[in-house]
């Protein structure tokens, strides 16, 4: 399991008078992602989630302070050094990103993505690779004809599921999704959603879906966290947080979006 | 604004505006005034060469004494200007050692060249080589003087031409290079400011049109940019300058026909989304007539970024005149700093190893261009901020 | 797809079609006689009325204008008033040299600059960026025609290592190596300049590109997937890089036209840039109308290769110009 502890993330934020405030974006969160479980993290836009995910992998900007512990399989992977991080990245650990992020780059097929990691980390020749490219795509839920394709040729919820395949490509442990659904229409959002549980269900792979949507997570995870302003709010099973919820704000959170439910 | 005051080129276009304005008072003489021997070098080139120099006798001071430490001067010229020629005094030059020369009697209208054969043949001198060898044989005390005593109305001037004078030396006609780099300053301002000032008037009027426009206007004004863009610039400013004239306004109006295609591309661009704002719309339908708009809204939201585009247009327009002078297709009356460069390389300035014509004129074309990058490059910093913030309601 | 390349293309030719009339226009309707920018005024009047005939200039304009076309378009450009050669021959033999000059610096200057930019960008801070962000503005500041001087001063004049003028030498040295190694020798100095002076505003270009594209989403997104740098700057950056690239290659080639002009003007070498200049001072007309049509006709390709080729270089572009519209 990816064991979080006591994360705390701040900026380096270089005002224009020099020294400004640095607010921390995380603080002191802990939580832990089990392989065959899916872990949902959900708070409101800047409430620092995306922050949590992209440091697993060390994928902060230079220049940031962190401090605290991710521990797999007894490592801390904040302490670890470039050379053996790239040898996890991808490998066990995986990220979908954000749907408006550019997570191809543009000059490149689809395919030619999987291929490289494929090659870089499993040690696949070309014709290897190409062969595992159906049955990926096929993964996430994709026609392996569109592996031709470039990146502005897919539609949104193509790009979207074609990034689920390419994480899934070296068979990793974990993956961590940053709002893979936002964007996107219902039709597609709930076809994701299903994929990947899916993955958990049968893969056995520990999941974290990251989302500003608490219903979504609510229904979906097997445990929820809940983010407020960088530090932890709430924790457990969703069903029993939406029921009791012990944080104030995740109260009036809870009742705002039963009130609408009911509907006014 | 502060910001201007703290920039490097700031100052430096204000001292080189300064002197193109005044700088010609520097000099004594005009800059194509032939001051020097040809390919003087620098005074502090090479100190074992003598400097030019003009000494003057009269009445009031009939004497003078030069501690020579260098050697001969190229070239001796001496001239007598009097009312009352005293035809029994004579000027005489003494030698270190003692031996003295009667160089001429002090009558009217006396023109002395150290290459006169009959100077030298009054002097016992054989016929070949320069006067001025022998009269300056070796180091030492030399004393010039009016023989005789008594008062005299005239002067004498005495010039010896050396292989040294000013702060930047001769060119090949012994024009002062320091007076010939500053007289170029204005050419270069003048033709980089005004032929930019009109490419920008050009390129603003048509990217307006066409931008605001739209239709026929802009499919004419585009293809125009198009044809214009593929007309590589330098063969047709020769082709143009060869053919229709070597004057300077003719050489601003043709660059700036040239180079109005950047500007009216941004213009252009920068209307079409200012066109569809909100209260341009709200205006047209209140009935205002295109030509208030365009003057009133549209070119003002225009104006900072125009200005530095032209800041940064000015180097290429200072950069083509050079080279269009260099080829030597511009008038050789003007004195610019690419006709120098010109003239450098046409009259032999390698043979005489005269890197001192080369240099000035080079570095100053450079320091132009770096000053108005410099400028240019602040400009747009400032304006990109705020065009971002968006002055558009 | 094809949409795309036809409209380019009709583009180019129409731009074409109006350098020929400008080039009429220019090059035949000079201040004064408009039959001396065709026939050599020096002729006696009984051959310029013969050559009048042959050449149609007792014809209406519109007549004359086709001819022109006509001729241009077969390379029958007439015979030079200087030379009294065929014009094409003069271009012929001078053609090679200016090629030879302007393309080996322009591959020179294009390859070190965008190595350097590139490093520029990867080392950010360092020595190297700050030299190569002044390098842009350095030289483009610097008047090509003064460094060359300053050079051929420096290490023809002053130090006699190469030689002050020519493409090769007079008498050029028999035999095919040592013919060469005389051009090469020759050629140095010219070749040397134009790269000192060029690979500062590649460098930069490629440098502010460069550090854009690092900072994109799919970089970091690369790194997440634990590849070596190598493969994420190769890979990723540098093929991001490529198409603007081989873009603002192609369409620099007009521009260092002007740079062979007075290259060769400095260095006196055998080529078109020079012939240009003299057929113009000398108002040798055919021969200015021919290389300026050259010219014209090279920018004309360039920008037109230079718009083909991107679309072929970058993905993008291909389909959002070729499909649907």
């Amino acid at each position: 399991m990816i064991d979080i502890r006591n994360l705390s993330v701040t900026y380096g934020r270089m005002t224009s008078e020099g020294r400004g405030s640095q607010a921390a974006a995380v603080k002191n969160v802990s939580m832990t992602i089990r392989k065959g479980q899916f872990s949902a993290l959900a708070g409101e836009s800047g409430s620092g989630k995306s922050t949590v995910l992209m440091a697993i992998p060390g994928l902060l900007p230079p220049g940031t302070a962190v401090s605290g512990e991710i521990l797999l399989d007894g490592k801390n992977l904040l302490a670890l050094p470039e050379n053996e991080l790239n040898r996890i990245r991808w490998r066990r650990i995986a990220i979908v990103p954000q749907g408006a992020m550019n997570s191809f780059t543009p000059v490149l097929t689809v395919g030619r993505h999987v291929e490289e990691v494929l090659s870089v980390h499993l040690g696949l020749s070309r014709k290897e690779a190409l062969d595992r490219i159906t049955p990926l795509f096929a993964l996430a839920g994709l026609d392996g004809e569109l592996a031709r394709r470039y990146p502005h040729e897919l539609s949104g919820g193509q790009k979207q599921r074609a990034a689920i395949a390419l994480a899934l490509a070296c068979s990793p442990d974990y993956l961590l999704c940053d709002e893979p659904t936002t964007a996107l229409d219902v039709i597609t959002q709930r076809g994701i959603i299903v994929t990947l549980k899916n993955l958990v269900d049968e893969k056995g792979l520990g999941l974290l879906l990251i989302s500003h949507d608490l219903p979504l997570a609510a229904s979906v995870a097997d445990r929820l966290h809940i983010l407020k302003d960088g530090e932890l709010a709430e924790e457990g099973d969703p069903a029993e947080i939406t029921a009791r919820p012990r944080n104030p704000h995740t109260r009036a959170l809870v009742k705002a979006l039963l009130d609408l439910e009911e509907g006014s | 604004m502060k910001g201007l005051l703290k920039r490097w080129s700031f100052w430096c276009l204000l001292v080189l505006a300064a002197l193109a304005l005044f700088g010609t008072r520097l000099f004594d003489a005009l800059p194509e005034a032939e001051v020097a021997a040809p390919f003087s070098k620098p005074l502090w080139l090479d100190r074992s060469l003598p400097p030019t120099m003009d000494l003057e006798l009269s009445g009031g001071h009939p004497a003078a004494e030069l501690d020579w430490v260098f050697g001969a001067p190229s070239r001796f010229s001496l001239r007598v200007e009097t009312a009352l020629p005293a035809p029994s005094r004579f000027v005489e030059w003494t030698i270190p050692g003692g031996k003295t020369f009667r160089l001429t009697p002090l009558n009217r209208g006396v023109e002395l060249d150290g290459r006169d054969i009959a100077f030298k043949r009054s002097l016992g001198l054989p016929p070949f080589g320069d006067a001025s060898s022998a009269l300056f044989p070796e180091r030492g005390t030399y004393r010039i003087g009016l023989s005789g005593e008594g008062e005299w109305e005239g002067s004498v001037k005495i010039r010896l031409e050396g292989g040294r004078w000013g702060l930047l030396g001769t060119d090949q006609r012994g024009r002062d290079i320091a007076a010939l780099f500053v007289a170029g300053i204005r050419v270069s301002l003048l033709v980089g400011i005004f032929a930019t000032l009109l490419a920008t008037f050009l390129g603003t009027s048509l990217g307006l049109a066409a931008g605001y426009r739209g239709g026929w206007t802009d499919a004419v004004i585009m293809r125009a940019v198009d044809l214009l863009l593929s007309i590589p610039l330098l063969p047709i400013l020769m082709a143009l300058a060869a053919l229709w004239g070597k004057g300077l306004w003719q050489l601003i109006l043709i660059l700036s026909v040239f180079s109005w295609m950047g500007t009216a591309r941004t213009v252009r661009a920068l209307t079409l989304t200012l066109r569809d704002a909100q209260y341009i719309e709200d205006l047209r339908g209140l009935g205002a007539p295109a030509g208030y708009i365009l003057r009133r809204h549209l070119l003002p939201e225009t104006l900072p970024v125009l200005l530095a585009t032209m800041t940064l247009g000015v180097p290429g327009a200072i950069l083509s005149e050079a080279g269009l002078s260099f080829l030597g297709l511009s008038d050789p009356r003007v004195i610019s700093w690419g006709r120098m460069l010109h003239e450098a390389q046409s009259f032999g300035a390698f043979t005489a190893g005269a890197w001192w014509m080369l240099l000035p004129p080079g570095l100053g074309i450079a320091l132009l261009c770096l000053v108005f990058l410099d400028l240019g490059k602040y400009l747009e910093e400032r304006v990109d901020p705020r065009l971002r913030g968006g002055n558009v309601l | 797809m094809s949409g795309y390349w036809a409209r380019r293309t009709g583009s180019a030719l129409l731009v074409l079609g109006l350098v020929l009339v400008l080039n009429f226009v220019l090059f035949r309707m000079m201040p004064g006689d408009p039959v001396a920018s065709i026939i050599d005024p020096n002729f006696s009047p009984e051959a310029k009325a013969r050559l009048s005939e042959v050449y149609g200039l007792d014809r209406p304009l519109p007549v004359q204008f086709l001819r022109y076309v006509r001729s241009t378009l077969t390379f029958d450009f007439g015979i030079s008033f200087l030379t009294g050669r065929p014009v094409v021959e003069e271009l012929k033999s001078r053609l090679p040299n200016t090629v030879m000059l302007l393309g080996t610096s322009l591959v020179l200057s294009s390859l070190i600059g965008t190595w350097l930019g590139m490093k520029a960008a990867l080392k950010r801070g360092s020595l190297l960026e700050k030299c190569v962000l002044w390098s842009g503005a350095l030289s483009f500041s610097f008047p090509s025609f003064f460094v060359q001087l300053v050079l051929l001063m420096a290490f023809a004049a002053a130090l006699p290592l190469f030689p002050l003028r020519g493409t090769l030498s007079v008498p050029p040295p028999a035999g095919g190596l040592p013919l060469l190694l005389d051009y090469l020798w020759h050629m140095a100095l010219p070749v040397f300049s134009l790269v000192l002076l060029g690979f500062g505003g590649w460098a930069l270009y490629v440098r502010n590109l460069m550090v854009k594209i690092l900072g994109e989403d799919f970089i970091l997104l690369a790194r997440a997937r634990g590849l070596p740098e190598r493969n994420i700057i190769l890979g990723h950056a540098f093929r991001t890089l490529l198409p603007p690239l081989l873009t603002i290659f192609l369409l620099s080639l007009p521009g260092i036209v002007s740079g062979a002009v007075i290259t060769e003007t400095v260095f006196s070498l055998h080529g078109v840039g020079r012939f240009l200049l003299e057929a113009v001072t000398g108002h040798d007309y055919p021969a200015a109308g021919a290389s300026f049509f050259l010219l014209a006709l090279l920018t004309v390709s360039c920008n037109l290769l230079s718009d083909l080729l991107y679309g072929l270089t970058d993905p993008r572009v291909r389909m959002e110009r070729g499909g649907g519209r």
